[in-house]
């Protein structure tokens, strides 16, 4: 049977094996990732109170438990194996690698201690193994007008009560008093999905002013203004929307000290986190994801890093119709693992014992060391 | 009788149930197809149509869906005759438009003149219930309503 290795086990690599094995049952297909444990984003981008988001993990579970999908983590393309490697062990090869660096602002100040990108803060909130959690101050300033931006300053102001349900056991925003986002574009132009802007409006510790959105229409602007003036009693922390202020500099000598703008505003803070998007090497491939013969990409990593779970999932089935169409019938290339990589009991030994290990009110605990995950990982090998 | 599972998906959750559920109803004659595929004017009398959808942007249908409705609002189809049903899915962490894609749903089929078959059952991304194991029962009790009346 002709096999396919698709590299990366975020929502592009899931879906395009999902299609992949709806189309072409007899085809063998393994899954590689990085990491000993599945599902890129959606365990570790996806926000950890948007549990609901991550429920599509169901679907690729049936992948390996009934599908016959092989996963292999632990496994870092270019370290570990070579592309070349897999070309000529597979008959298909699918990157699916996703996206993982921070746009940079490109202003004075940016490496100052106490700034941080959204990736890599996200990523420690969410337990990425050996990320650590930035140390949040008393007055923050988010920059980024887009989803990203609203799941930080989400988290940023949560009560650990808010947090029910997630799997995130203490926010990390318990010293905040005050939280400011600015945006270069004005109000109506800003990408906030306006369902993510009225879930602040349930904030319960958290008052919020809208500045700089008496004009302009539309549901985003409906949304921020039904926001300004949200004030439950007793509220300790605030939130600040600022539009049209494009930074210039970030202040500060050996730690930040404050943001300012081309305007001339300056904002203290303490801390900084900028969410302006993401970066890294793209494959470079058609519009149909074709990369060389036999090599495809799909998701992030082909399309840049725009785009939320149904864009990739469209994009994935695009690219496996391609793939299915491509791979030729009747027995094929055999298909490997090298010998360090886990498999997908390695990954149920790690669910089980984080899910074990969840306090009251939340639905896991995650290990958050590689060596803690690689321990379950292998338990059991001989 | 006929059954036809009807999905309106975007991330795929619904169309992996109306799979389910037609295996589970492997004793039947069923279909499963996407309402992006589906035509008002393909509705026939003697097939019961188990509609799965889920809910996005501002309490609206999936994408996969948006087509079929505008289908329905722009034909305005009779489908007096019809029998359906609606499973829904949504996720309560939307509070106020909770499962409004199988509400949207059982509005439109209604105003063409439809005839649902027991509630509609909703699904709770959030909550601890699987999919499945609400649908299934559902499923066989709209079957056994539907057989004395569409079994020709
Ligand atoms: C903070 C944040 C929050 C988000 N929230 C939402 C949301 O609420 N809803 C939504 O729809 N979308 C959300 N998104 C967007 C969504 O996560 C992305 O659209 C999606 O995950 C991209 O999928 P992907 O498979 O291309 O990449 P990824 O999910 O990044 O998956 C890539 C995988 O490849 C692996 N990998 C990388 N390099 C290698 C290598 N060299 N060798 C082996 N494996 C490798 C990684 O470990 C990872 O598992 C969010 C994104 C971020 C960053
Ligand atoms: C951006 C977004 C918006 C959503 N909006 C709603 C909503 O308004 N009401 C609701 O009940 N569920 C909402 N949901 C939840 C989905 O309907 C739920 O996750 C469902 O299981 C998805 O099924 P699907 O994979 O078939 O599309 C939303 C989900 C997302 C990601």
């Amino acid at each position: 049977m002709p096999s396919v290795a698709i590299i990366g086990s975020g929502p592009s690599g899931c879906y395009a094996a999902q299609a992949l094995a709806k189309a072409r049952p007899d085809v063998s297909i393994t899954i590689f990732d990085a990491l000993p444990v599945p599902y890129g984003l959606i365990r570790y981008g996806v926000a950890p109170d948007h549990q609901g988001t991550k429920a599509v993990i169901r679907q690729f579970e049936r992948l390996f438990e009934r599908q016959g999908v092989r996963f292999a983590g632990n496994v870092t393309l270019g370290r570990d194996v070579t592309l070349e490697a897999l070309r000529d062990g597979f008959d298909a090869v699918v990157l699916a690698t996703g996206l993982h660096d921070d746009l940079r602002l490109g202003i004075a100040g940016e490496d100052l201690p106490g700034v941080h990108g959204s990736g890599a803060v996200t990523r420690a909130w969410n337990g990425w193994p050996g990320a650590e959690a930035p140390a949040i101050g008393r007055r923050v300033v988010v920059i980024g007008n887009g989803n990203v931006a609203v799941d930080l300053v989400r988290l940023l102001a949560k009560t650990p009560e808010e947090m029910e349900g997630s799997d995130l056991v203490l926010p990390p925003g318990t010293g905040v008093q005050e939280i400011t986002i600015t945006g270069r574009s004005p109000a109506e132009a800003a990408k906030f999905d306006p369902v993510m802007l009225r879930e602040l409006g349930k904030l319960t510790d958290c008052a919020i002013s809208v500045q700089d959105v008496s004009s302009g229409e539309g549901k985003t602007v409906e949304a921020l203004q039904a926001l300004d003036g949200h004030a439950p009693e007793g509220a300790r922390k605030r939130l600040t929307f600022r539009f049209g202020m494009t930074p210039a500099r970030i202040l500060g000598q050996t730690a930040v000290e404050g943001v300012e703008f081309t305007d001339g505003t300056v904002i203290p803070a303490d801390t900084v986190v900028t969410a302006i998007g993401f970066d890294g090497a793209r494959a470079a491939c058609d519009a149909e994801g074709v990369v060389a013969p036999g090599l495809y990409a799909t998701g992030w990593c082909r399309r840049g890093p725009r785009g939320t779970i149904p864009e990739n999932r469209a994009d994935a089935m695009a690219v496996a119709a391609r793939i299915a169409a491509d791979l030729p019938e009747g027995p094929g290339k055999p298909g490997f693992a090298p010998d360090c990589a886990t498999g997908y009991d390695g990954w149920q030994r790690i669910d089980a014992a984080e899910r074990t290990a969840a306090p009251e009110g939340r639905v896991r605990a995650k290990i958050t060391t590689l060596a803690g995950l690689l321990a379950l990982a292998k338990d059991g090998e001989t | 009788m006929q059954i036809a599972i009807l999905y309106g998906t975007e991330t795929g959750n619904a169309e992996m149930l109306a799979e389910d559920i037609a295996a589970h109803l492997d004793d039947h004659d069923t279909s499963v197809t996407n309402l992006s595929d589906m035509d008002p004017a393909d509705f026939t009398a003697g097939t019961l149509y188990l509609i799965v959808t889920s809910t996005y942007g501002d309490g609206e249908l999936p994408a996969s869906a948006k087509p079929f409705e505008e289908a329905m609002q722009a034909a305005g189809p009779d489908l007096s005759g019809i029998h359906f049903a609606v499973f829904g899915m949504g996720d309560s962490e939307y509070e106020e438009t909770f499962n409004f894609g199988g509400k949207r749903i059982e509005e439109l089929m209604k105003g063409a003149g439809a005839t649902m078959l027991g509630a509609r059952v909703t699904h709770d991304a959030s909550g601890a219930d699987m999919a499945e194991d609400l649908a299934f029962p559902w499923a066989e009790a709209v079957v056994a309503e539907a057989e004395p009346a569409l079994a020709a």
